[in-house]
């Protein structure tokens, strides 16, 4: 095995990275926050269903950056063997903490619900919540799935049920944006109040295989937030002075900055391992994408903490744009599961994988 | 990137496993184990040349020095199969991994016929004098003296933790040989045989016993050694000394892995707790191989990049560290006497694994300090790595 990128991932990258400096500025982001904040502010009354601020049809500067990554052909990366490729995409997007639906519809709907969506259709995932019960030759499907990323601004819903996997519009559910600590995530409670679909509704997805696109996706837009906290950390404490010398010339500094880098060099290290297992539908893939979501988190605590730290009392404002990588880093611990319960996962899925000899299933 | 590997590696892997199979000393051969670092019984210094003629030592090496100019992809799987079966290429790891290396990238084809293929054929072994008593960290500050008189070096001063010192056949030694240059400036290398009138080796124990003797403190008084063991420039032993520490965080970031690996066998987790931390443990050991898949690859090139080892070096010691103690735990009071598992081959492995937990845990002690403690290795990387100003 072998972690480098090759020539066309590396330029790739260098690509994606052009596109987001110009189109995903942090002004825009500050712009889509300020929007959210100005409908009511923590606390206030913000995210009800009406909220003008809650579909980006309405949000014109987001509009246009998602007609940027569409016009590009981003949401074209649907093919599990292109997962590289869409990691790389992601890590970045999660470094510029993109505003768009992408994640939720790149790494969430379209491995449940692949060919659903039109190029230019945003999507998200249903992972539980709903059920389905037979009714004539279709299936009634009922109930309320919560904290659904960016349910919200969706134009297709993939339900995950035990009789299978759906795709349906998402104007047959009732969609309420739940108002967050972090201005720029989408996160809503879905209802569907026995919604009839029939057998042209399921997708035929692997609900399981899709969970570790999920996993794996959500794994790398953290491990690029907590690239941008690092990223903003070290030009701060080189330029901060204090006691008349930079502050990152004090070693407890730099002490917490190399603990970052080893951090996420680790987490990144496993989302990348992850995202080749999916490409390659190797069977390590479930433990895997576990290790990257695990991984991940443990990351971003870490660097959360230190990053915060690091910065001061400027980091407790407003006016600083590290609070947006932070929110997303800490946003994603907590969504498709923590660290801790993937750990749980990890030591049984390797004692499985390893039989008798734990160093078959070793790389 | 890549997972499996194409079928001219795996032809490559299976070629190797044949030579292991036909070739791997036997359990009654091993007649005794090794006591030191550069301690080679005789049954092991057969397998190290047995390996050496056969290209298989250090397989990236052209054969003239070990190898076969092997790919980098199949000097890994070459390193995953040794890693498997627990298998050490040489019981002198330094002289193979950081003082033979050393010669090959600053000796000149003399130094290399004379000093470094016989360290690679386990015809003689070496120690590293790098620290002395008022320089560990501060490897720079070292005050030991060599003075040019005639076509010899007169060498005053001591060393010490140099491992193996007592059972090597010569020192590679960090020497002071300008006083009035800057501190980095003044330091030569000398190859310094261990029977050179004026060597004083005293070996003392170690925190896993007062007979497991492997540091050595080495008192150099008038040592005459001749010029021509110079290794690299006058005045140009930092280059060298960086080389060094490259090899060594290679060498040891490897066998930090190795240690996953044996661990993700040898620690059978019990409660939840245990399973929480051998979840870490499984973690660990795969991002440690693929963040060093990369270093492996960018050495094959021959490109330089010490500091992204510190990276390697600090995480794959602390994890290594974290998962023995986790292992130690899970044991309960059975960690005071337990012996380790251990695998089919013991006899070609570290003494540390048929040792208990409790020893295994302190050993890791070592991966922490030796070659550049966890504390140094953060600074270099804020600095060297992350670019943060020195001070
Ligand atoms: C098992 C083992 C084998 C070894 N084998 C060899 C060998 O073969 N050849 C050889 O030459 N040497 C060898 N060494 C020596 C090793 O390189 C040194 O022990 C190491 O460099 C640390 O030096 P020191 O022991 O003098 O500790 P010190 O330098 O005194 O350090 C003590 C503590 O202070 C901290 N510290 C020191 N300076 C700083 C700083 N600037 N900032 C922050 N913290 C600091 C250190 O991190 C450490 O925690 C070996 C050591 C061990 C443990």
């Amino acid at each position: 095995m072998l972690s480098e990128f090759d020539e066309d991932q590396r330029l790739w990258r260098s690509t994606v990275r052009d596109v987001l400096a110009k189109e995903c500025t942090p002004a825009l982001v500050r712009g889509a926050a300020d929007a959210a904040a100005d409908t009511g502010g923590p606390g206030g009354q913000r995210g009800c269903e009406n909220d003008l601020y809650s579909h980006p049809r309405r949000h014109m500067p987001l509009e246009a950056l998602w007609q940027t990554y569409t016009n590009l052909g981003w949401t074209q990366l649907v093919d599990p063997s292109e997962m590289v490729e869409l990691a790389i995409l992601v890590e970045e997007l999660g470094r510029a903490t993109d505003p768009t639906p992408f994640l939720a519809t790149m790494t969430q709907f379209v491995p449940l619900a692949p060919g659903v969506a039109g190029a230019k259709q945003s999507g998200a995932a249903l992972p539980e919540g709903i059920t389905a019960r037979r009714d004539g030759d279709g299936w009634l499907l009922d109930g309320t799935a919560r904290h659904v990323l960016d349910g919200d601004r969706a134009d297709w819903l993939a339900v995950v049920t035990t009789e299978g996997v759906f795709a349906i519009p998402a104007a047959q559910a009732s969609v309420t944006r739940v108002p967050v600590f972090d201005p720029v995530l989408h996160v809503a409670e879905v209802a569907l109040a026995d919604v009839r679909v029939g057998g042209d509704n399921l997708t035929g997805a692997d609900p399981e295989k899709a969970r570790h696109q999920a996993l794996t996706g959500m794994a790398t837009t953290m491990v690029g937030a907590c690239q941008r906290v690092l990223d903003l950390v070290i030009e701060h404490v080189r330029t901060r002075q204090q006691f008349g010398a930079p502050i990152g010339s004090f070693q407890a500094v730099k002490h917490k900055a190399a603990d970052m880098h080893v951090a996420i060099e680790r987490a990144r290290a496993l989302a990348y391992f992850a995202a080749l297992t999916i490409a390659a539908d190797d069977p390590r893939r479930r433990l895997a994408a576990s290790m990257a979501k695990a991984s991940a988190g443990e990351c971003q605590s870490l660097v959360f903490r230190h990053g915060l730290q690091l910065f001061g009392g400027m980091g407790y404002t407003w006016e600083n744009d590290l609070q947006f990588a932070l929110k997303r880093a800490k946003a994603g611990e907590v969504l498709l599961g923590t660290a801790d319960e993937h750990r749980a996962l990890i030591a049984k899925e390797n004692l499985t994988l390893a039989g008798v000899d734990s160093r078959a299933a070793h790389v | 990137m890549q997972l499996t590997f194409d079928d001219d590696v795996e032809a490559f892997r299976a070629e190797f496993v044949a030579f292991l199979d036909a070739n791997l000393p036997s359990a009654e051969e091993a007649d005794r184990p090794s006591r030191s670092s550069a301690d080679v019984p005789e049954w092991a210094r057969r397998w190290q040349r047995l390996q050496f003629d056969a290209g298989w030592l250090l397989p990236g090496n052209p054969p003239e020095f070990g190898g076969r100019n092997a790919s980098i992809l199949q000097q890994y799987v070459h390193l995953e199969e040794l890693s498997k079966r627990r298998i050490l290429r040489s019981f002198n790891p330094q002289g193979v991994g950081i003082i033979a290396a050393s010669l090959l990238s600053f000796g000149t084809p003399e130094q290399k016929r004379r000093w470094a293929v016989p360290i690679l054929r386990a015809e003689i072994t070496a120690a590293l004098g790098m620290s002395e008593p008022g320089a560990g960290s501060d490897l720079a500050g070292l005050r030991t003296r060599a003075t040019l008189d005639g076509d010899h070096f007169v060498v005053n001063g001591q060393k010490v933790w140099t491992s193996g010192a007592h059972d090597a056949d010569v020192i590679l030694t960090f020497v002071r040989t300008d006083p009035d240059a800057s501190k980095h400036k003044g330091i030569s290398v000398l190859l310094i045989p261990t029977d050179t009138p004026g060597v004083t080796r005293r070996p003392f124990g170690s925190i896993a016993s007062p007979d497991d003797l492997d540091f050595n403190e080495v008192f150099f008084d008038n040592a005459r050694v001749p010029a021509e063991n110079l290794v690299g420039k006058l005045g140009g032993g930092w280059a060298v000394a960086h080389g060094s520490l490259g090899h060594e965080r290679t060498l040891l970031w490897l066998i930090f892995a190795e240690r996953l690996a044996d661990l993700l066998v040898d620690f059978r987790p019990v409660t939840t707790l245990d399973e929480d931390r051998y979840a870490t443990l499984v973690m660990d050991a795969h991002a440690l191989r693929w963040m060093g898949s990369a270093a492996l690859a960018r050495e094959a090139r021959g490109e330089q990049d010490v500091p992204a080892l510190s990276v390697l070096k600090l995480f794959g010691s602390e994890a290594a560290q974290a998962a023995t103690e986790a292992a130690f735990e899970s044991a309960g009071a059975e960690a005071l006497d337990h012996p380790a598992l251990t695998g089919p081959l013991s006899h070609l492995s570290l003494e540390a694994y048929v040792s208990g937990w409790f020893e295994r845990y302190a050993r890791t002690f070592s991966g922490t300090i030796a070659g550049g403690t966890s504390e140094i290795q953060r600074t270099v990387i804020a600095e060297r790595v992350l670019g943060l100003p020195r001070g």
